[in-house]
């Protein structure tokens, strides 16, 4: 508690402290030392009553679970167990030199209202996920924050899904480039930004830094360049793989799975079955020849705090073979799927992609080439280069384009390097859009959006016809079935 | 377990949402509509005058003239697709669902079965209560992108979806 409490004052404070180190001229630092001080010990008090007035409980005839917190606002949090949706528990380095967990529970529904207990330790942790997950048993447990509990006998399961390090480092090397690329780019370019706020503040001689620069530009040749930037992706790739999978377990408890991974930062994460809304697995040129795919169980997200949750409310299983990918989904959708009916779109989706992708760009750029900068074209070969890029994988993603559907699922597949698979079942189908253009209505192609609690699916350029006799198939089976969504 | 069939489905045969008759939105929401353009080509207008009035070297017949054509173009592009995009727009409700259908380029249709409700709200801005008008805006577990906001229903008729859609949602828990 000392520690999170200290740690959001410094997150807040910490620039103008900066500053006044930097400012201040030496006598002054005593004076300095002492606020800093005074600081420190409002911290520990303030720290020191949160943790006081920090209780939780379980009140198992309401079947509801209680916190209250609060100095000065106290506030009381009221959770119907029914309504929630996941517990998390989690450990950062901090809490594991401490010894501590962090416990967070989600819960689902436009009623935002998250509760994350920081300090927690293991036995009661777990108890306290297993109660609140399992709200049939009547028995009147008081946990407090403080308080010690006599852990009960763990039944540890023998791991049905273990991803040994061989496996990590095929994923690792056949997954996400792009967003590994992604973050090396802001990495470079907040360092970049450091570097030029250095030269800056230090006025530093900037034209012989840019001098250095620009020789070290033009001794390495371009090929060493992108050869050493595909080796730095690929090492990225596989110690972000290695930190957040590490040791990923899967454990079947009474109906659901337990998730446990990670290296510094350790997840344990509860998987009910039914409140997975869409199950996807994705697989591309690489990990097909490696026989591995990823898959991904989206869960009911907080749309106010989408962006945050969409993370937690993942549960990603990286590298399994086909046989648990089988077992998986003979565990979360009850069978394995079926594909179905068949559904391709209109050749309608090529244009559009050619057009936006091919044809725009080109004209863009010949047009530059001819009218600003001469220089461009020089590198005029380099658009065929691109034709052929692009266009393979726009063939490629029309070919992998395709909705399937039988009475109980639903299957979309679409990409065009990572093959994407993704999973529904009609009863947990919310909404359901339609769009057309008007310019084609005379060629029956409209778009379609099924709306989950896990986000949106869409499968565009459809034979619209089709779509709608489907969309009222669907309408029928929500409406008249009696499962619950989640 | 006597009463339990299960034949096979004629797909044909099931209700069809897109032959549903949509009621289109009250006729008096266009003067809304009307009321908020103006206030929004009001609010344009005081702002070039302002400009106009307080910089010296814009002050000129070329000048008022381009301001003028431009300030017109806008007000065109402004009305006119409201207006049709207000025309596109109608809801229905079915024994099981409701549907929603807008788009002035593109027709685009949204379907919210009741059993799928999580909540729904009720609003009114000022001018709507001017002509008794409200809005409904129905809110389901798939986000913002799935929930739907209906303007221009007669208040009564508002109430009554909504008292229906309470009712719906109450008897499924």
């Amino acid at each position: 508690m000392f520690a999170d409490t200290f740690q959001s004052v410094v997150r807040a404070m910490w620039a103008p402290l900066l500053i006044v180190f930097l400012r201040l001229e030496s006598e002054k630092y005593i004076l300095v030392g002492l606020s800093f001080l005074g600081i420190v010990i409002l911290v520990g008090v303030i720290a020191f009553l949160k943790y006081r007035n920090f209780t939780f409980f379980l009140d198992e005839e309401k079947q509801e679970f209680i916190l209250s917190k609060g100095i000065l606002n106290k506030s009381r949090i009221n959770i119907q167990l029914s309504k929630i949706q996941q517990v998390n528990i989690n450990q950062s380095i901090i809490q594991k030199i401490v010894g501590v967990y962090s416990l967070d529970i989600d819960t689902a529904g436009t009623d935002k209202k998250e509760i994350s207990i920081r300090a927690i330790d293991q036995d009661l942790a777990l108890i306290l996920k297993e109660r609140l997950l399992d709200y049939d048993n009547k028995e009147e447990v008081d946990l407090d924050e403080n308080q010690e509990v006599i852990p009960k006998e763990n039944n540890h399961a023998k791991p049905f899904l273990k991803i040994s390090y061989a496996t990590l480092f095929k994923v690792g090397i056949t997954s996400k480039y792009g967003r590994t690329i992604a973050i090396l780019i802001t990495f470079i370019a907040t360092l970049f930004q450091a570097f030029k706020d250095a030269v800056d503040t230090f006025e530093l001689d900037e034209s012989q830094v840019d001098s250095v620069f620009e020789q070290g530009l033009g001794m390495m040749s371009v090929l060493i360049l992108i050869f050493g930037l595909l080796v730095i992706v690929l090492l990225i790739n596989i110690a972000r793989t290695f930190i957040k999978h590490f040791d990923f377990e899967i454990v079947k408890q009474k109906n659901s799975l337990v998730v446990t991974h990670g290296l510094f930062a350790k997840k344990n994460t509860l998987l009910n079955p039914l409140k997975v809304q869409i199950t996807s697995f994705s697989q591309n040129f690489f990990q097909k020849k490696f026989r591995i795919l990823d898959m991904n169980m989206k869960q009911a997200s907080n749309n106010e705090v989408q962006e945050k949750q969409k993370k937690s409310s993942v549960i990603e299983i990286p590298g399994c073979d086909s046989v648990e990918r089988d077992e998986i989904l003979r565990i979360i959708l009850g069978k394995i799927p079926e594909k179905g009916q068949e559904f391709v779109p209109n050749f309608r989706y090529l244009i559009f992609r050619i057009l936006f992708l091919v044809i725009i760009p080109i004209v863009i750029f010949v047009a530059l080439s001819l009218t600003v900068i001469d220089d461009l074209a020089f590198y005029l070969p380099l658009i065929f280069v691109y034709l052929v890029l692009v266009g393979v994988a726009i063939f490629f993603g029309y070919k992998n384009y395709r909705m399937y559907s039988n009475p109980e699922f639903i299957i979309l597949k679409h990409g065009a390097w990572d093959v994407e698979n993704e999973i529904i079942q009609p009863h947990k189908i919310q909404g359901i859009t339609t769009t057309q253009y008007f310019w084609h209505k005379s060629s029956d192609v409209g778009h379609l959006t099924l709306h989950t609690a896990a986000g949106d699916v869409h499968f565009h350029f459809g034979n619209f016809t089709e779509i709608k006799q489907l969309v009222n198939y669907w309408l029928y089976q929500v409406e008249t079935s009696t499962e619950n969504w989640m | 377990m006597e009463n339990f069939t299960n034949e096979t489905l004629n797909l044909n045969s099931l209700p069809k949402y897109e032959e549903v008759n949509f009621s289109p939105l009250h006729k008096n929401y266009f003067k809304v509509v009307y009321i908020n353009i103006a206030i929004t080509l009001f609010i344009f207008a005081v702002g070039i005058g302002v400009l106009l009035f307080t910089i010296q070297e814009l002050q000129n017949t070329s000048n008022y003239l381009i301001f003028g054509i431009s300030y017109f173009v806008f007000a065109i592009i402004v009305i006119f697709p409201s207006i049709a995009s207000v025309k596109k727009r109608g809801f229905a409700v079915r024994e099981k669902d409701i549907l929603y259908k807008r788009g002035l380029i593109s027709t685009t249709t949204t379907v919210i079965p009741f059993n799928r409700v999580q909540h729904v709200a009720m609003h009114e801005g000022v001018f709507s209560r001017m002509f008794h008008l409200a809005q409904i805006q129905i809110y389901t577990a798939g986000g913002s992108t799935s929930d739907i906001k209906i303007s221009g229903i007669e208040k009564e008729r508002a109430e009554n979806i909504k008292e229906l859609l309470t009712q719906k949602i109450q008897n499924h828990i």
